[in-house]
């Protein structure tokens, strides 16, 4: 009935915009280099920073925004995390706050298949766009994105996990939302890191959805070693909760597996300390938040455009082990600085 | 449109046969329905005065009536339950689910946009059947079956994404989708009269559906029937009504319209993915229990279903504005909501008494 209805409405009517293209206005063209990517007035950009929800990981993104402010004098910088992992919560928001005068955003999408639909929404609006913390899934609408490259990520934490075994054993891998293009990724991460071995390492178990809260986590994570604790010499988490939560039960266990978390909670950096968890993979939140701010500030003033619009930057990720514990934080801001040369230098243009 | 059942042996024979009993109406102001218009129409103007970008149409108040018109479906499709004092906790799995088939026909089959509509239609259906035919047949209770259902499909729905699609979600995307997403009355025009730039297109299947159901519950014998089955099973049972199939029906129209609020969903944001309905079940039962609908059955309020989804719209999107943080936003929207329906019962007692009184 519904479909009938659509149909007598479209054919005794005349559609306004049907000869008009539904995603908004195309790429802007990049302009020769060669100008200064020192933004010359930021006060009339409101950057909104919006991650899919509340958590730890983008807690860092609140006071590098804040700081980019300062810095940048840029008219206003907000962070607001109420979308609660829900695309379509997240869609009000940001039009929301596009209504409260907002001009650029910064956004961790919470579906990577649904967020280009958002950002084309919002940049047929005329606002600057980046995809902060995570990429979408396939071409990328926004303006850039500035993101952890998952996958590398998760490679990484899954090379050291298996270096540490000797080169040899069974791992297993604690994870997020398995229906999630980003945990998709970091599956194929760990996967690739255990072919490499030619079979002398082997993927036990993928353990997914247990990334809710800590209490889902510590949970799986201790039947999991009730369960099969014997059979794992080595876990590899790529999502937050299930790594605290490996932190502590292979300590409290007395478990030999060797863990690799990711990210840099004071519980699982004392755990390295300590020895009980061997490495993590640490992300540059502060690098998304504060080089992507400054960024959109350039794109929203219109003073520099993208070479090439919708690119995708990696921010950066570190594994860090006893060694170098106390002396992460230096690489990660060297990071951060050259982010923001090879934005000035290779991403925009600026006039 | 509260469409209440009768008591049983209520005289509705010719009028004169004996004087009838002065009827001592509730005065027109208790309506439960007027007074969720009310405060949905005081409110979004309390937030238009407060920040005037409320009434921004683009921004603000086309995204605001897009989302009550998916909201409100899914609110129709408790309510249906509902109405024969059953509930369906796997409302938002089985939009989910629906999405998932129509995802597949323009992924694989390549189907045009209003089939694959209908195929989502028909897996929605057919899931709900499935659900009412249990519980018809085993006696358990629908909340034990729905519950078992709802996990069932989280498994079996994100079973299939993850084998059919490499990102979890079927991205592509049959002419006509992107339209239907962004356009809204102001794009039809009959002539040099366009409609209202507030009120999206995806509305549409929300009218259909509150038209539908009005007609179903107010005009049928088939809709009396289902509110018989849920304000006394057994007198149903007794009357002739064949309450099994009636329970069927009705959760079969729940399926299908938890299956159309999937596919809405799915419009709104862009794909078809497994993790649409996650947020579903909560405002299915704020949306028709705000409006009218008896939890226990016997009483359904089909416009109630809009303007209770409406009033929670209205209030989440007005406090969003007002630039509320999240545990400041849930608590203000939880005292909203009590103030709400507190205010209904206290108009409802003082009403009641200015009647007692005046007898």
């Amino acid at each position: 009935m519904a479909v009938a209805v659509l149909a007598a409405a479209s054919a005794g009517c005349t559609l306004k915009n049907s000869g008009e293209p539904a995603g908004g206005r195309g790429p802007a063209s990049a302009r020769a280099g060669g100008g200064s990517a020192v933004l010359a007035d930021g006060s009339a950009t409101k950057v909104a920073l919006v991650p899919g929800g509340a958590h730890p990981y983008f807690q860092p993104w609140k006071s590098a925004g804040a700081d980019a402010k300062k810095t940048y004098r840029l008219g206003d910088v907000t962070f607001d995390e109420t979308a609660e992992w829900d695309q379509q919560k997240q869609n009000n928001l940001l039009s929301t706050l596009a209504a409260r005068g907002y001009n650029a955003f910064g956004v961790f999408g919470v579906s990577p298949t649904d967020i280009n639909t958002t950002f084309a929404d919002l940049k047929s609006q005329g606002l600057a766009v980046a995809s902060l913390g995570s990429c979408p899934a396939g071409r990328n609408e926004a303006d850039f994105c500035l993101s952890t490259d998952v996958e590398l990520a998760a490679y990484k934490a899954a090379k050291a996990a298996i270096d540490a075994m000797g080169g040899k054993g069974t791992i297993v891998h604690l994870t997020g939302n398995n229906v999630d293009a980003n945990t998709q990724l970091r599956i194929k991460g760990v996967a690739r890191a255990v072919k490499e071995t030619g079979g002398k390492a082997k993927l036990l178990q993928t353990v997914t959805d247990i990334d809710k809260d800590l209490q889902t986590a510590q949970k799986a994570v201790s039947d999991l070693l009730t369960a099969k604790g014997k059979q794992i010499q080595g876990i590899v988490s790529t999502a937050y909760n299930p790594a605290v939560a490996a932190a502590d039960a292979v300590k409290s266990s007395g478990s030999r597996a060797k863990v690799v978390a990711i990210d840099d909670d004071a519980k699982i950096l004392s755990s390295i300390k300590q020895g009980t968890v061997t490495a993590t993979v640490v992300q540059n939140p502060v690098g998304q938040a504060e080089v992507g701010a400054w960024a959109l500030a350039l794109l929203q003033t219109k003073q520099c455009t993208m070479r090439t619009p919708g690119r995708s930057v990696d921010s950066g990720s570190f594994v860090v082990t006893k060694k170098n514990v106390t002396t992460y934080d230096r690489a990660r801001k060297a990071k951060t600085g050259r982010l923001k040369k090879q934005f000035a230098d290779d991403v925009l243009a600026c006039g | 449109m509260t469409m209440p059942v009768l008591p049983p042996g209520t005289d509705t024979g010719p009028a004169g046969a004996t004087p009838p009993r002065p009827v001592h109406r509730l005065p027109f102001w208790v309506n439960q329905r007027l007074g969720l218009l009310v405060l949905v129409i005081g409110l979004s103007a309390l937030f238009g005065v407060l920040q005037p970008a409320f009434l921004d149409a683009r921004l603000v108040l086309f995204p605001l009536v897009r989302d009550v018109s998916t909201l409100t479906v899914v609110a129709l499709a408790q309510m249906v339950v509902l109405s024969v004092g059953h509930m369906n906790l796997a409302v938002g799995r089985m939009a989910a689910f629906g999405a998932l088939f129509a995802g597949f026909g323009y992924d694989r089959l390549d189907l045009p946009l209003p089939l694959g509509l209908l195929l989502c239609l028909l897996a929605g259906a057919a899931i709900g059947a499935l659900t009412g035919w249990i519980i018809t047949r085993t006696g358990v209770s629908s909340f034990v079956v729905t519950l078992a259902m709802d996990f069932a499909l989280l498994g079996l729905v994100s079973l299939l994404y993850s084998a059919l699609t490499e990102n979890a979600a079927f991205t592509s995307r049959p002419s006509g989708l992107a339209e239907l997403r962004s356009y809204s009355l102001a794009d039809i025009c009959v002539g040099p009269v366009c409609g209202s730039p507030v009120i999206p297109q995806l509305a549409q299947f929300t009218v259909l559906a509150l038209v539908g159901l009005g007609f179903l519950y107010a005009r049928t014998r088939i809709g009396r029937e289902l509110l018989l089955t849920g304000a006394n099973p057994a007198a149903a049972e007794l009357s002739g009504i064949p309450t099994g199939r009636r329970l069927i029906l009705a959760h079969t129209l729940s399926g299908l319209l938890a299956a159309l609020a999937g596919f809405m969903a799915a419009v709104g944001t862009g794909t078809f993915r497994a993790s649409i309905g996650d947020d579903f079940m909560l405002p299915s039962f704020l949306g028709s229990v705000l409006g009218g609908t008896l939890l226990t059955g016997g009483v359904v309020s089909v416009l109630g279903a809009l303007l209770g989804t409406s009033l929670v719209g209205v209030i989440r999107k007005g406090l969003d504005l007002l630039g509320v943080g999240l545990e400041s936003l849930n608590i203000y929207l939880g005292c909203v909501l009590l103030l709400a329906l507190s205010a209904d019962r206290v108009r409802t007692v003082v009403a009641h008494r200015k009647v007692v009184r005046s007898t």
